[in-house]
């Protein structure tokens, strides 16, 4: 089989796909990715790469091709291709826990969170009007409400049990923190009439008083 | 050019039909040329309650498909000139129109009328994308009940997504008796929920029951306290600031529940 039938290079608007055929061994492939960049050094020479499209090609094989054409020809790898994001999410998602507590990245929202808005940030979040029932709000940090919270809000919800959640007014629907979830008691109760923050204490979701009078 | 208003709610069964019917024909009272359309398809009866179900020869989804002109398909109030309707075909269902027809539909039917009043059909789905493509402004309508109160607010979200704010509120069936005990929620309750701004309030009035039932809008009836109300909503459509019928008893059982809460 000839070289050039094996491996196709395709420029886009944002860099270079290589496109290589199927069922071949990595050790022809190599040699003839070699032989063609051989050639045309100067022309790839700071060329971005997008993404290697094979079927049949391991991950792990594609990350050495690209270490080859990135070592040894000075070819840029482009670091936005979907499968590097998701990996690096699947990453985070896994093992880091947000610790973002004391300061770290934060949202802002303005207006009313209404019934089936679903909220969800990597941070903290602090929504300047009210939360509805019906809508959520995660986050992996804090929540501030600055207004009345009646729908749901999970703070530090990839495991942080220091996150708090804090309103003007807490009536919520549910509550979460971490890996604890807390409901209002069923029936009448008595609404809250100052701001309160709930945050966890000794296994529990507890809710305090946020101005304390001392 | 005239002005597209949907009426919605989210939940069935809360009054979008007789507030469309009610404020159609108020409007037109006012001097105003209005066309109401029925995007309730499959389900209509807009027609029922304006008494015009025997006139309908062509509906809306004729008008969209080219069967026949919009002029035809539209049918004029038995009482009242300048009001027309728009009627739904009934055996379509929301999926025979898209809400690019259903935009140039009103864009036509702006350039006749003053007011063109679109009752939405219950619902998020493709009826309600349909009622609201065409729409200026929204008049969200609930009655007072928690059920209602959520779906409102989950409509008045997706309004907001579909840059139609700025939505005005409708309670509709508020029973004073009930909410003086406390067994009924109170409208400052829903507005601070809701978040919006109110238009309207409408008493569950026994006249609109018999009104419907003949076909009449109660708009029209004099002595019944939906009829003012709805009267009263219309002159705030159309810009005028107007007081709140049963405002001191509103008022009343409004500081009275107050005084009920804070004891406890």
């Amino acid at each position: 089989m000839i070289g050039k039938d094996i491996i196709e290079f395709k420029g886009t608007k944002n860099g270079i796909y290589i496109h290589i055929k199927p069922d071949l061994k990595f050790e022809k492939i190599e040699a003839v990715l070699i032989e063609k960049m051989e050639k045309a050094k100067c022309f790839f020479k700071g060329a971005k790469i997008c993404d290697i499209k094979c079927d049949t090609l391991s991950e792990e094989e594609k990350r050495l091709l690209k270490n080859i054409m990135v070592s040894q020809y000075e070819m840029d790898i482009e670091n936005k291709t979907p499968d590097i994001i998701e990996e690096d999410i699947n990453q985070r998602g896994n093992d880091e826990i947000f610790t973002g507590i004391t300061e770290g990245k934060t949202k802002f929202i303005k207006g009313t969170v209404r019934s089936g808005q679903r909220l969800y940030y990597e941070g903290n979040i602090v929504i300047l009007g009210d939360v509805n029932p019906g809508a959520q709000i995660i986050a992996l940090g804090n929540i501030i409400v600055m207004g009345t919270l009646r729908g749901i809000a999970h703070a530090g919800a990839n495991g942080n049990q220091e996150a708090v959640v804090v309103a003007i007014h807490l009536d919520p629907t549910q509550l979460r923190i971490a890996d604890f979830i807390a409901r209002p008691p069923d029936g009448d109760y008595e609404k809250p009439s100052v701001p309160e923050l709930a945050k966890i204490k000794s296994d529990t979701i507890y809710i305090e008083p946020y101005l304390l009078k001392k | 050019m005239g002005e597209v208003i949907v009426i919605t709610s989210g939940k069935g069964g809360v009054g979008k039909t007789t507030t469309a019917a009610n404020i159609g024909t108020g409007l037109t009272k006012l001097g105003h040329k209005v066309a109401i359309v029925d995007a309730d398809i499959g389900l209509r009866n807009l027609d029922v309650v304006m008494g015009l179900e025997n006139r309908i020869v062509y509906d809306i989804v004729d008008v969209v498909d080219g069967v026949c002109r919009l002029k035809q398909a539209l049918i004029k109030d038995k009482r009242y000139d300048g009001l027309y309707l728009l009627p739904a075909a009934q055996t379509r269902d929301k999926n025979a129109i898209n809400p690019e027809q259903m935009q140039k539909l009103t864009n036509e039917l702006k350039e006749t009328f003053d007011f063109v009043l679109i009752d939405c059909p219950a619902g998020i789905e493709q009826g309600f994308k349909n009622a609201i493509a065409g729409a200026d402004r929204a008049i969200v309508v609930t009655t007072p009940e928690i059920s209602a109160v959520r779906d409102a607010d989950r409509i008045i979200g997706l309004l907001e997504a579909a840059e139609l704010s700025d939505p005005k509120l409708i309670i509709n069936r508020i029973r004073v008796d009930m909410v003086k005990k406390g067994e009924m929620m109170n409208i400052e309750d829903m507005i601070d929920i809701l978040a919006i701004d109110l238009i309207g309030i409408v008493p569950d009035d026994e006249t609109i029951v018999i009104s419907t039932n003949k076909g009449e809008p109660v708009v029209t009836v004099q002595n019944s306290l939906a009829g003012q109300a709805y009267r009263n909503i219309t002159r705030r459509i159309t810009g005028e600031e107007v007081p709140y019928i049963n405002m001191e008893e509103v008022d009343g059982f409004i500081t009275k529940l107050k005084k009920i809460f804070s004891f406890k």
